[in-house]
């Protein structure tokens, strides 16, 4: 079920996916992108602690598990992050006093970490069948010190880059759902990031449509 | 609206994709103008004056104006008159709760199976199978099974009898079993004579004469999730010679 | 009246007053709370600074400490920020163990320093690869009525710009530190990020400066931070419905103003302790 996503203008690295790969989870998906590879897997809507019950929606709750040791301040942040991404375009009420569980465990990690814990987290959602408004992806601009605009960048042009900025974008309007910057930067800069990322966006949701296509390709 | 659904029959949509109620370009005089009327099933949802699609999946339709998302699935959603096997797993005073599979376990009455009366208690224990249906099954409130229909009769619900086998599968293959004259049902029927259970929550309950047949069709059944149908045929032809 | 249709409706409640563009506690939309800022409030530690935002307090105390620097880089020094939020300050924290928002907070702080490059890690190393200071800013809620990141973000500032560090010099003989606490010397503060936080209500409606009230019954959060230059240290937004770029533009707008305010308001106060000593 593997493909590729090539590249023109906006350049991404080769993209990746596949979809129920676990038999535990209800919904599960790996999602490459270049050497960054994420699995995530998601639970629910299954029973809630009464504790963690909320009356008319869904409790959504997100682990990020690092590939070494234990979940520190990083992911935490990172947590936050894709858990409202996600909140923002699950439509949760549809299943209020119920748990949902996302799991997303870093495979490797060689830039644009964040960006793919989106499009991972995305792509399990929608297989575990779970009502949503809009479909998200995550891209992430680097700002080489020269001003040059690099899309989906490696871990070492991460490092080389003046400022990091990572976009969650929804499928319907194109707009940021989700903003996270690194590094101190313009206010022309980041409009220049966001547009770049809304033009990537378009791609990462054409890949989206070909590999669910592909999934459902015996089913047609 | 009508013939933009039309046109994407058998196509995959994903979440976000949508319709809008658009009217005609040219109004015919000839003919009465009728308004349009669209029944959305799993997967779709309206709001204002367009149609959203809410799960990834195959658009699909059945005469003459209902819609919905055939989308693959694990975990289940009750819903009104579905008919599922519950495993007992608490039994308090009046009532029974059964996990069915979706997020909160389901009450069953004592009083909801065929003949029971107050005095005469149906013989349910934890632990047991239970195959019934769904008579309360929305977001807001908690889920009623019943093992009777309207008429008072058990019409082939209740409590399991012993042997057989319970497994699970995906609910897409639940309904592919129980489209009518499903191939696939059809094709079983033929390699042993054997009882089936559908629950559709995703779980199936088999018997046939020996535990060596219960497993064969366990199993082919299992194996079949991810098969087109020439597959399917093969090896249910290979299951018949006795290869397996 | 009011406060039963408070209680039973509060998201009704603030739309109506969001209709008649202000906010229940008679503020404009793009209006902040009175801000003030008290610089060494606590005399045991190297700098600190307590900051209120309307009812919303935070205290940042700074510990200067001795180490050695890391093996990765030599020639700095670091500074450690962690965010408590104790159950003292709003009935939704428990104890234990530091909860999402307090980490995600400390994580924020951590990039804006680092993004800033408000203090220059270089100025913190006293002798290469030997010793160098370690800034632990322990920065803790003492009440928690909304905007906690701002606070936090002109708190830390403060307290930075109160820091004073003693004159440490190398033993040649002993090869040991030797602190004379009697001469002390500030730290020098590049740059001066200020934050600024909004809240999206109903997906259209922008208003600054939210209070707790109003951040739980918003559809998304953001906050940006600027500096002197109005150059952009962060652009914070966690989630939450999502943005056109030109609301973008306005926020930052108004965040860029904040900051020129924030920092006038943090001059006036050091001018006035200058004087006052």
């Amino acid at each position: 079920m593997m493909e590729v996503c090539g590249s023109s203008n906006v350049s991404l690295r080769e993209f990746g996916c596949e979809q129920s790969l676990l038999s535990r989870p209800d919904g599960s998906a790996s999602f490459i992108q270049g050497d960054t590879s994420v699995l995530a897997g998601v639970y629910g809507p299954a029973e809630v602690k009464v504790s963690k019950e909320i009356y008319d929606r869904a409790t959504l709750e997100v682990l990020v598990q690092p590939k070494v040791g234990l979940p520190s301040v990083r992911e935490r942040s990172q947590e936050q992050c894709v858990r409202e991404t996600c909140e923002a375009s699950l439509l949760s009420s549809l299943h209020p006093r119920s748990s949902l569980t996302l799991i997303l465990q870093v495979l490797h990690d060689d830039g644009s970490l964040l960006s793919c814990f989106l499009n991972a987290a995305c792509m399990a959602l929608m297989d575990a069948g779970l009502p949503m408004s809009c479909l998200f992806c995550g891209v992430t601009c680097a700002i080489h010190a020269d001003g040059q605009i690099i899309t989906d960048p490696t871990a070492a042009q991460e490092k080389e880059s003046r400022a990091l900025m990572t976009f969650a974008i929804d499928s319907t309007e194109h707009k940021v759902l989700m903003s996270s910057t690194k590094g101190s930067f313009s206010v022309h800069e980041l409009q220049q990031c966001i547009a770049v990322s809304q033009k990537a966006s378009e791609k990462i949701f054409q890949f989206y449509r070909d590999s669910v296509r592909r999934r459902y390709s015996k089913t047609l | 609206m009508f013939s933009c659904l039309k046109h994407k029959v058998g196509e995959v949509l994903l979440p976000g994709d949508e319709f809008s109620f658009q009217p005609e370009d040219t109004i015919s005089l000839t003919d009465t103008v009728k308004p349009e009327k669209v029944i959305c099933g799993p997967g779709l949802r309206r709001s204002g004056d367009r149609l959203l699609v809410s799960k990834s999946g195959v658009l699909r339709t059945k005469q003459p104006n209902m819609f919905w998302v055939d989308s693959q699935q694990k975990r289940y959603v009750p819903a009104k008159g579905e008919t599922v096997i519950g495993i007992v797993t608490v039994k308090s005073g009046d009532v029974f709760k059964v996990d069915c599979g979706g997020s909160e376990q389901a009450s069953l009455s004592y009083l909801a199976f065929e003949g029971a009366t107050k005095r005469n208690r149906p013989n349910v224990q934890v632990g047991d199978l239970v195959f019934s249906q769904f008579v309360i099954a929305n977001k807001d409130m908690e889920p009623e099974l019943v093992c009777v229909d309207s008429s008072g009769r058990a019409n082939g619900m209740g409590v399991f009898g012993g042997g057989g086998l319970l497994f699970r599968v995906s609910l897409g293959l639940i309904r592919r079993l129980l489209a009518p004259q499903s191939p696939l049902r059809a094709e079983l029927q033929q390699l042993f004579p054997h009882e089936l259970v559908i629950g559709m929550n995703g779980r199936l309950w088999v018997k046939a004469s020996s535990v060596q047949q219960t497993l064969i069709i366990a199993n082919l059944l299992e194996s079949c999730e991810n098969m087109t149908a020439e597959q399917r045929r093969q090896l249910f032809r290979r299951a018949a010679q006795g290869a397996l | 009246m009011a406060a039963g249709f408070k209680t039973a409706e509060p998201l009704e409640y603030h739309r109506s007053f969001l209709k008649e563009n202000c906010r229940p506690d008679g503020r404009d939309l793009s209006e902040f709370r009175a801000t003030t800022l008290n610089i060494g409030s606590i005399s045991t530690a190297d700098g600190s600074a307590l900051v209120k935002v309307g009812n919303t307090t935070v205290i940042c105390g700074i510990k200067a400490e001795l180490a050695n620097p890391t093996v990765e880089a030599p020639g700095k020094g670091y500074i450690v920020p962690n965010v408590d939020l104790p159950p003292l300050c709003s009935s939704r924290f428990r104890p234990g163990p530091p909860g999402e928002q307090a980490q995600a907070a400390s994580q924020f702080i951590a990039d804006v320093i680092e993004s800033s490059e408000l203090i220059h890690t270089e100025d913190l190393c006293i002798e290469r690869g030997k010793l160098c200071w370690v800034l632990y800013c322990d920065i803790m809620c003492l009440d928690y009525d909304g905007n906690l990141l701002d606070a936090c973000v002109i708190a830390l500032l403060g307290a930075l710009k109160n820091t004073q560090l003693p004159e440490v010099t190398i033993n040649t003989e002993t090869s040991g530190p030797e602190v004379n606490l009697e001469k002390r010397h500030g730290l020098q503060i590049h740059k001066h990020p200020v934050g600024a936080s909004f809240c999206v209500f109903d997906d259209s409606i922008l208003i600054v400066d939210p209070t707790a009230e109003e951040e739980c019954l918003s559809t998304a959060q953001l906050t940006v931070v600027t500096d002197e230059e109005g150059r952009l240290c962060s652009v914070h937004k966690p989630g939450g419905t999502s943005l056109s770029a030109e609301k973008l533009q306005e926020f930052i707008c108004r965040a860029t103003a904040r900051q020129k305010e924030i920092q006038k308001l943090i001059d006036k106060v050091i001018h006035s302790v200058k004087t006052a000593q």
